[in-house]
């Protein structure tokens, strides 16, 4: 009648649970093959940006190296590096200052993950609260945030980003807030939206009956109930995370050279596009695999997650 | 007194489109302790209003008690506090919801919710709260562990079991049961009773049991309570409501009733609807259905009138009867 046996403790009981779900949502995950290697890839990503300094030294790929600027894929040079020539082979090739373009591009991605994580979170704590006060309180409270939302939502997003840099001034928190702040608005919707749609069932006028304050109901018993739809936002808005980071440093309003980042990168190389395309290339096939893979794991997870989507 | 719920004089309206629905009109209803009160009445008699008004969660803005008083255990609910509702929900007054289905958090094991509940209002720790679960799983008849398992692992009936553990775990003073058996079929019913029976006899808890079936009430209530457009227009012991019953609405309601003795062919249904709640009559709310009714009922609202303890809202016991007073 059970799946388990009795004599299980609770922790052995509750981990074999946990396991079972899992198990469930793999086989699920697992049948869209594009999303396996998505989410494959985001784990490499993930690893290499944590592990970057295993590869490449942090100086190395920001000291300049005029002699060896411009080399093809897989050519090799002497680079002058700690008071000593280190024979190098530049495996994407070096940039105008003849810095190393994968070791550029492996740093660069710590840097965008460490955005598109923590502006997520930033976003998702900003506007997950707000939207689960609108849409549990309702009334006045609810005008006023949707009003807002509204407001930042009709300014388009570029340029709302691009406002909050230009006025806080350029450093690496005031870019986490613009991007959290133009993300923070989607949560407010689909976290309001869901939370109406849960209200109002018996079981939070029951929870309410039962004594429940309205802290808890909302953490304990209508959040729960929506972590699916608010765990594929958030890793769609990973990859647009990285995306805005890269598209503001393109613009000069994000990390700054000699800061290795993905779209600072391409900004210095967009003058050399005729004379050295791999240069640009790289970086700009970096970001599009990224985003790419985020995209395409959080549709997976859409699907494995949210069974009104089931086909 | 012995009275553990007095309720004087409530009404409650709820609000819409600058129309006023008048859900419950000037009720008055005592309880005493250990006894089983059935709620009798059809679709928007204002039962489950009621009972909800009584743990005082009237949802605003919609809906409002706009006047009179409930009264547990000599406390007044409606001047209670937040803080001390929430402690006087789930803990003295529980509630078992209609819907089984519904009435259970589906991402939460069912052990959760009850060890939740037993946490907040006892103060007993996590692992005790877990155990507390466990023992009123049991009570009811499902294996303690099964706690760990999810609302969509149990059938219907053994969901309507886990609501009720979940609303008895505190053992509270008063049960409100609105409907707790019209989402199960009848068999299942059956075993969801008894086991209601059992446990209220077993703690002397008091129970508001609300419900369509007068045979549910003739089975499991010590006194009844007739609900027609808000009020309640007949209310006595079981004993004295189903032997004599009084009021016009509630004979009609036995009158639609197949009897298994007489061979009538056809039952005899009350005719027409029950009121607008936004435009109640002038006179007696039940005036336009009622087979008796005499030209005083389309003008002056009746009184109570009191036979040995047996109330009734009605004219036709005008003359005859003693008045119960303190209503209009």
């Amino acid at each position: 009648m059970h799946a388990f046996d009795t004599s299980g403790s609770n922790l052995s009981r509750s981990l074999r649970r946990i396991a079972r779900n899992f198990g469930q949502f793999w086989r699920r995950f697992s049948r869209n093959k594009l999303a396996t290697a998505s989410l494959a890839f985001v784990i490499l990503v993930a690893l290499v940006s944590v592990f970057a300094d295993l590869f490449y030294n942090y100086d190395f790929v920001t000291a300049n190296s005029l002699e060896n600027a411009f080399l093809k894929p897989g050519e090799s040079g002497v680079v002058y590096f700690q008071d000593r020539d280190v024979e190098h082979r530049f495996l994407l090739g070096s940039d105008n200052y003849g810095r190393d373009i994968l070791g550029r591009i492996v740093h660069g991605a710590r840097v965008s993950l460490i955005i598109g994580f923590v502006a997520v979170a930033f976003a998702l704590s900003l506007g997950g609260t707000l939207g689960a006060m609108a849409g549990y309180k309702g009334g006045r409270m609810d005008t006023l945030i949707m009003r807002v939302t509204d407001i930042l939502l009709s300014i388009p997003m570029i340029m709302l980003s691009i406002a909050i840099v230009a006025a806080l001034g350029n450093s690496f928190f005031n870019l986490l807030l613009a991007i959290s702040i133009t993300l923070a608005p989607r949560y407010i919707r689909i976290v309001r939206a869901s939370v109406i749609t849960v209200k109002d069932q018996e079981f939070v006028e029951a929870a309410r009956c039962l004594g429940a304050s309205d802290l808890r109901i909302v953490f304990r018993h209508i959040l729960i109930n929506i972590t699916a739809p608010i765990i594929v936002q958030s890793t769609l808005n990973v990859g647009t995370a990285i995306l805005w980071t890269s598209f503001l440093s393109f613009l000069g309003l994000g990390i700054m050279p000699p800061k290795p980042e993905w779209g600072n990168m391409l900004a210095e190389a967009r003058e050399f596009i005729q004379y050295a395309p791999h240069t640009l290339f790289a970086p700009g096939i970096a970001i599009l695999l990224t985003v790419l893979a985020y995209n395409l794991m959080g549709d997976g997870l859409r699907d494995a997650l949210d069974p009104k989507l089931k086909r | 007194m012995d009275n553990l719920l007095e309720i004087r004089d409530l009404a409650v309206h709820y609000y819409s489109n600058r129309k006023v629905v008048e859900a419950v009109n000037h009720l008055s209803l005592d309880m005493k302790k250990g006894t089983v009160l059935g709620l009798v009445g059809e679709t928007g008699a204002g039962k489950t209003t009621l009972a909800l008004s009584i743990v005082n969660m009237i949802r605003g803005p919609q809906g409002k008690i706009v006047q009179g008083s409930l009264r547990f255990n000599g406390k007044d609910i409606l001047a209670m506090g937040r803080q001390e509702l929430r402690g006087l929900r789930g803990k003295d007054i529980a509630m078992i919801f209609q819907d089984p289905m519904t009435a259970l958090n589906p991402v939460l094991p069912v052990g959760d919710q009850i060890a939740e509940t037993v946490i907040r209002h006892e103060g007993l720790t996590r692992a005790q709260g877990w155990k507390k679960a466990e023992e009123m799983l049991e009570t009811v008849g499902i294996p303690g562990i099964r706690s760990r398992e999810y609302p969509h692992q149990f059938s219907g009936g053994m969901k309507q079991r886990v609501v009720i553990a979940l609303a008895l775990a505190c053992n509270p003073v008063l049960l409100l049961a609105d409907e707790p058996t019209t989402a199960l079929d009848v068999t299942i019913q059956a075993q969801v009773l008894d086991l209601m029976r059992k446990l209220i006899r077993e703690n002397g808890t008091s129970v508001l049991f609300i419900t369509h079936s007068l045979g549910l009430v003739a089975e499991n209530c010590d006194e009844v309570a007739t609900m027609y457009a808000g009020e309640i227009v007949e209310y006595g012991t079981v004993d004295q409501v189903f032997g004599r019953p009084l009021h016009p609405y509630t004979r009609g309601l036995f009158g639609s009733l197949p009897r298994l003795r007489d061979s009538q062919r056809r039952l005899t249904p009350i005719p027409g609807l029950m009121p607008d709640p936004t435009a109640l009559p002038r006179g007696c709310y039940f005036a336009p259905r009622c087979p008796d009714k005499m030209p005083v009922c389309g003008e002056i609202h009746p009184r109570d009138h009191l036979f040995e303890g047996h109330r009734v809202k009605c004219h036709l016991y005008g003359g005859n009867g003693r008045e119960a007073g303190n209503e209009r």
